[in-house]
C-alpha cells in the first residue's frame, strides 16, 4: 500500500510477527486501545517470563494467530506491541504468560491457559443470560475492543447533593424480567429505560444497581436437590472483568452491543433527573480459591492480584473463596482506573463498595489505620463529584459503621439504621434512646469525625435480606429454594410477621401488615441522611420469604408488577412520601449542628407531652420536629413533625406550640386506612392528636396566610 | 454487498443490499466519500439489509455528520424492524429521520 508522506511514522509497522504487521507499543493505557492503523495491546505481569497475545474472530473455539512479544517490546514488567490490520469489530483476544507454577510461593503460570485483559472493556461469552455455555471451551470469557464513541449530547453526571437523594436500589434482570412488567425486552438494560417515567412519578432521583461488571451466572450453577431448578449467580457479586458490562444484560448482547445499550440506559436516566450508582464488587473475582478456574489474574499474576497465605493459599476474607490485594499499589492502580473509566466514559454518578472493609486490609489481612486505597479514591480528581458509599463491613469479621476511614468523603450503608428501625417498627423494648439518633442522621456514629448527616445511607431493607413485606408477613427466613436446606442467610432478620407466618387471609393481620409497611417508610422518609428503597417495596413485593435469593432467577426474585395495582394504596403513600419529603429541605439538612430559627432547634424530641420524649426502656412512642430556615427567606422556617406509636394500644400526643404565625397541617395518617395520605394538607387546630396502635402521623408547619 | 445510487423525488438515494458489518462496511464508506453529490438530501435506502452490526450502525452516524456538514438532510428508508429495535435500544435510532419505503419520501 502506498502511504501519503504525511501519515505520522508511528502509524508504520516495524517488524513482522507470524505475517502480521507490528512495532512497539505503548504501556499505558493498559488494555486495548485504537492506535493509528493498529490497535495497541498492553499487558502486565511482575512474574511472568514472557507473553504471547492470542487472536480469535468472534465466537471461534481456535484462534487465528499467536504473537509473541518480543523481549524488546517489553518496557518494565509490561508488554505492550501495536498490531496492524485488525479488524476491531469481529477480534477476540487473550494472553498466554510463561512463568513458574508453584504455588507455596504465591505463582501459578499456566501458558496452556488463555488469560482474560483484566482491563477489557468488553467481554463476550456469556451474551445471552441463561444460555448454556460450552463447558469445554478453552477460553470462556473474552476481551474484546470496545469504541468509546459515544455521543452523550451535551448529558453529564448530575452532581445532586447528597442530602437530596433518594436511592432506589434495582437488580437490573429482576427489576423487569417478569411478565408483568409489560417490557418489551424484559430483564435488560433497556427495560430498564422502558421503566424511566414510572421511576419518575415515584419520585426517586438516583438508582443504584446491583452489579452490572461482567459475570458468569453460571458460576457455581447447579440444580436445587429436590426440585430440579436451576440455581444461578443471580445477584452477580463475583466480577469476570471490571471494565465491562454485563452482556447478558443487553437486550443487544448477542450483537456485542452491551456497552452502546448501557450508556443509552444512563444517558436516558440523567435526562430524567435521575443518577446512577454502581454497586461494585472489588473484594473479589470469579476465579475462586486454588481449586477455582483460572481465567485472568491468576495466570497473570496470582501473587501482587491476591491476598496469599505465607503456604500461598487464598485468604478469604469475602466468604467466596479469594480475596482482591486491593492495597498492592498495582491492584490500588487497576481499581482506580476501572472507577475512573467508568465516572468519565460511562458518566457514572457513585458507587456502592461491596464489603468495603476488605479495601481498608493490607496485603496479610490486617485492618490499616489509613488505608491508601480508600485515600485515593476520596481524593481523586475525576472522582471528585462521585457519590463512594462503603458497606462498612466484610465477611472477615470486620465492622465499620461508623468508624469506616472516610477521608470526609465517604458514605456509608447505615446497617445500625437498619436494625435499629426493624426493632423500633416491631416494638421492641428500649429503642427510642437509639431512634433518636438514627432519625437525625446518626451523629452519635459520625459527628465526632466531622462528618454530616448525609454519610449515613439510611435503609430498613435492602437485596440482602427480607424486603419490606416480608419484613412484616415473616418471624423466620424461609430460603429452601436455596436447595441450602435453609441454612444460607441471615437469622438477624428482627421482623414480625403480625400474627400469621407468611400468607394470611385475616383481615386484622393483613391491615396491619400494611401499616406497619406504611410506618417503615414514613421513618425511612422523614430521616436525615440518604434514604434508600428496594425495588418493589413501595408496593409490597415479596419473596415469599426468602431473605437471600442470590441463587434465584424465578418469580421469587422478579419484581411483580402486579402488586402495583393490588397494593396501590401503599404505592401512593410511598410516592407522597418522598414527594413530602423533596418538598420540606428540614428533613434533608445535612449538618448535625443546623441553624436554629429563633423559635425552634433544628432537630428535637418529643412524646405525648411536648418536649418531654420518654426515654425509658418501655416506651414506644417518639416524636420529632424538625426545622430549618429556608435560604431564600429567611423569614420563613421549614417545619416538620413526625409522631411515632408502636405500641398495641392508641396513645394521646399533645403538639408543639407551633412558632407565632404558623399553623399545623396534617399530611399524613398511616393509622386512618381510609385516607393516610392528605393532599390538601388541611389545617389542623386541635391541640393534640390520638394516635392509633402501630401508626405515624405527619404534620407541618406554615404561616398562616 | 451491492451498492448503487439514483434519483428519486429529489433525493440522491444510495441503495445497499447485503449485510452491514466490519467486513463490508469500507465498502459503504468509500462509496458514500465518493458517490454523494453536494447539495442533494440523501436517502438511504436499506429495504435490502437484513443486518448491521455496530460498525455499520457507527457508519450511518458518520453519515449522519457528513450530511450535516453538507447541510442536506438525511433519511433512513426501510429499515429492518430487528435492525430498527437494536438502533433504539442503542440510542442510534434518535439521529435519524426514518421512513419506511422510498415512496413514502417527501419530494425533497
Amino acid at each position: 500500500m502506498i502511504r501519503s508522506l504525511t501519515d505520522r511514522i508511528d502509524s508504520l509497522p516495524t517488524d513482522e510477527i507470524g505475517g502480521f504487521k507490528v512495532r512497539p507499543g505503548k504501556p499505558l493505557p493498559f488494555g486495548v486501545c485504537h492506535a493509528p492503523n493498529g490497535l495497541n495491546f498492553s499487558i502486565y505481569t511482575s512474574a511472568g517470563t514472557a507473553c504471547t497475545l492470542v487472536l480469535f474472530r468472534r465466537g471461534e473455539a481456535q484462534p487465528f494467530a499467536e504473537l509473541p512479544f518480543p523481549t524488546n517490546y517489553r518496557i518494565g514488567d509490561v508488554f505492550c506491541m501495536v498490531v496492524f490490520g485488525l479488524d476491531d469489530e469481529d477480534l477476540e483476544y487473550g494472553y498466554r504468560i510463561d512463568g513458574p507454577f508453584d504455588p507455596a510461593a504465591g505463582h501459578r503460570f499456566d501458558s496452556t491457559k488463555v488469560l482474560m485483559d483484566p482491563y477489557a472493556r468488553q467481554i463476550a461469552g456469556r451474551d445471552v443470560w441463561g444460555e448454556e455455555p460450552d463447558w469445554q471451551g478453552t477460553y470462556p470469557y473474552r476481551a474484546r475492543v470496545s469504541f468509546d464513541d459515544f455521543d452523550w449530547e451535551g448529558e453529564g453526571p448530575l452532581e445532586i447533593a447528597p442530602e437530596n437523594l433518594v436511592i432506589y436500589e434495582a437488580h437490573v434482570r429482576g427489576f423487569t424480567r417478569s411478565e408483568s412488567s409489560g417490557c418489551k425486552h424484559p430483564g435488560t438494560y433497556a427495560a430498564l429505560v422502558e421503566k424511566i417515567p414510572y421511576l419518575k412519578e415515584l419520585g426517586v432521583n438516583a438508582i443504584e444497581l446491583m452489579p452490572i461488571y461482567e459475570f458468569d451466572e453460571f458460576e457455581n450453577s447447579r440444580l436445587h436437590p429436590d426440585t430440579g431448578q436451576r440455581l444461578y449467580n443471580f445477584w452477580g457479586y463475583s466480577t469476570v472483568g471490571f471494565f465491562a458490562p454485563k452482556a447478558g444484560y443487553a437486550a443487544t448482547g448477542r450483537f456485542g452491543m452491551q456497552v452502546d445499550e448501557f450508556k443509552q440506559l444512563i444517558k436516558s436516566l440523567h435526562k430524567a433527573g435521575i443518577e446512577v450508582i454502581l454497586d461494585v464488587v472489588f473484594n473479589h473475582t470469579a476465579e475462586g480459591n486454588d481449586q477455582g478456574p483460572t481465567l485472568s489474574f491468576k495466570g497473570l499474576d496470582n501473587k501482587t492480584y491476591y491476598m496469599l497465605t505465607p503456604q500461598g493459599y487464598y485468604f478469604n476474607f469475602s466468604g467466596t473463596g479469594n480475596t482482591l490485594n486491593c492495597n498492592n499499589p498495582v491492584v490500588r492502580s487497576l481499581v482506580l482506573d476501572c472507577l475512573r473509566y467508568w465516572a468519565s466514559e460511562y458518566h457514572i454518578d457513585g458507587f456502592r463498595f461491596d464489603l468495603a472493609s476488605i479495601l481498608g486490609r493490607d496485603p496479610w489481612g490486617a485492618p490499616l489505620s489509613n488505608p491508601p486505597l480508600l485515600e485515593s479514591l476520596a481524593f481523586d480528581p475525576i472522582l471528585s463529584s462521585c457519590k463512594l458509599i462503603a458497606e462498612a463491613w466484610d465477611a472477615g469479621g470486620l465492622y465499620q459503621v461508623g468508624s469506616f476511614p472516610a477521608f470526609g468523603r465517604w458514605g456509608e450503608w447505615n446497617g445500625k439504621y437498619r436494625d435499629c428501625a426493624r426493632r423500633y417498627l416491631k416494638g421492641d423494648d428500649g429503642m427510642v434512646g437509639e431512634l433518636a439518633q438514627r432519625v437525625q442522621g446518626s451523629p452519635d456514629l459520625y459527628r465526632h469525625s466531622g462528618r454530616s448527616p448525609a454519610t449515613s445511607v439510611n435503609f430498613i431493607t435492602c437485596h440482602d435480606g427480607f424486603t419490606l413485606a416480608d419484613l412484616v408477613s415473616f418471624n423466620g427466613k424461609h430460603n429452601e429454594a436455596n436447595g441450602e436446606s435453609n441454612r444460607d442467610g441471615g437469622d438477624d432478620n428482627h421482623s414480625w410477621n403480625c400474627g400469621a407466618e407468611g400468607w394470611s387471609d385475616d383481615p386484622g393481620i393483613l391491615t396491619l401488615r400494611k401499616r406497619q409497611m406504611m410506618n417503615a417508610m414514613a421513618i425511612l422518609l422523614t430521616s436525615r441522611g440518604i434514604p434508600m428503597i428496594l425495588m418493589g417495596d413501595e408496593f409490597g413485593r415479596s419473596q415469599h420469604g426468602n431473605n437471600n435469593a442470590y441463587c434465584l432467577d424465578s418469580a421469587i426474585s422478579w419484581v411483580d408488577w402486579g402488586l402495583l395495582e393490588s397494593n396501590a394504596d401503599l404505592y401512593r403513600v410511598v410516592k407522597a412520601l418522598i414527594h413530602f419529603r423533596k418538598e420540606h429541605l428540614a428533613l434533608r439538612v445535612n449538618n448535625f449542628d443546623g441553624i436554629p430559627n429563633e423559635h425552634l432547634p433544628c432537630c428535637s424530641f418529643h412524646g405525648n407531652q411536648p418536649w418531654q420524649p420518654d426515654w425509658s426502656d418501655q416506651s414506644r412512642q417518639l416524636a420529632w420536629m424538625m426545622a430549618a430556615r429556608e435560604p431564600n427567606n429567611p423569614l420563613s422556617t421549614d417545619i416538620v413533625y413526625v409522631a411515632t406509636n408502636m405500641a398495641h394500644y392508641a396513645s394521646w400526643f399533645t403538639l408543639p406550640d407551633p412558632p407565632p404565625t404558623y399553623q399545623w397541617h396534617l399530611c399524613f395518617n398511616t393509622g386512618d386506612q381510609n385516607q393516610p395520605v392528605h393532599h390538601d394538607q388541611p389545617v389542623f387546630e386541635d391541640s393534640g392528636l390520638l394516635l392509633g396502635e402501630r401508626s405515624v402521623v405527619i404534620l407541618t408547619a406554615s404561616i398562616v396566610p | 454487498m451491492e451498492l448503487s445510487k439514483s434519483i428519486i423525488q429529489g433525493w440522491q438515494a444510495i441503495h445497499v443490499s447485503g449485510q452491514v458489518d466490519s467486513k463490508t462496511v469500507a465498502e459503504l464508506r468509500e462509496f458514500i466519500d465518493t458517490k454523494l453529490d453536494e447539495g442533494l438530501p440523501v436517502a438511504l435506502d436499506m429495504e435490502g439489509v437484513p443486518f448491521m452490526s455496530s460498525a455499520g450502525l457507527r457508519t450511518l452516524l458518520i453519515l449522519h455528520r457528513r450530511t450535516q456538514d453538507m447541510g442536506v438532510l438525511l433519511a433512513l428508508v426501510g429499515i429492518a424492524s430487528e435492525i430498527a429495535d437494536t438502533m433504539k435500544v442503542t440510542g442510534f435510532y434518535d439521529y435519524f429521520t426514518i421512513h419506511p419505503n422510498l415512496e413514502s419520501l417527501p419530494p425533497a
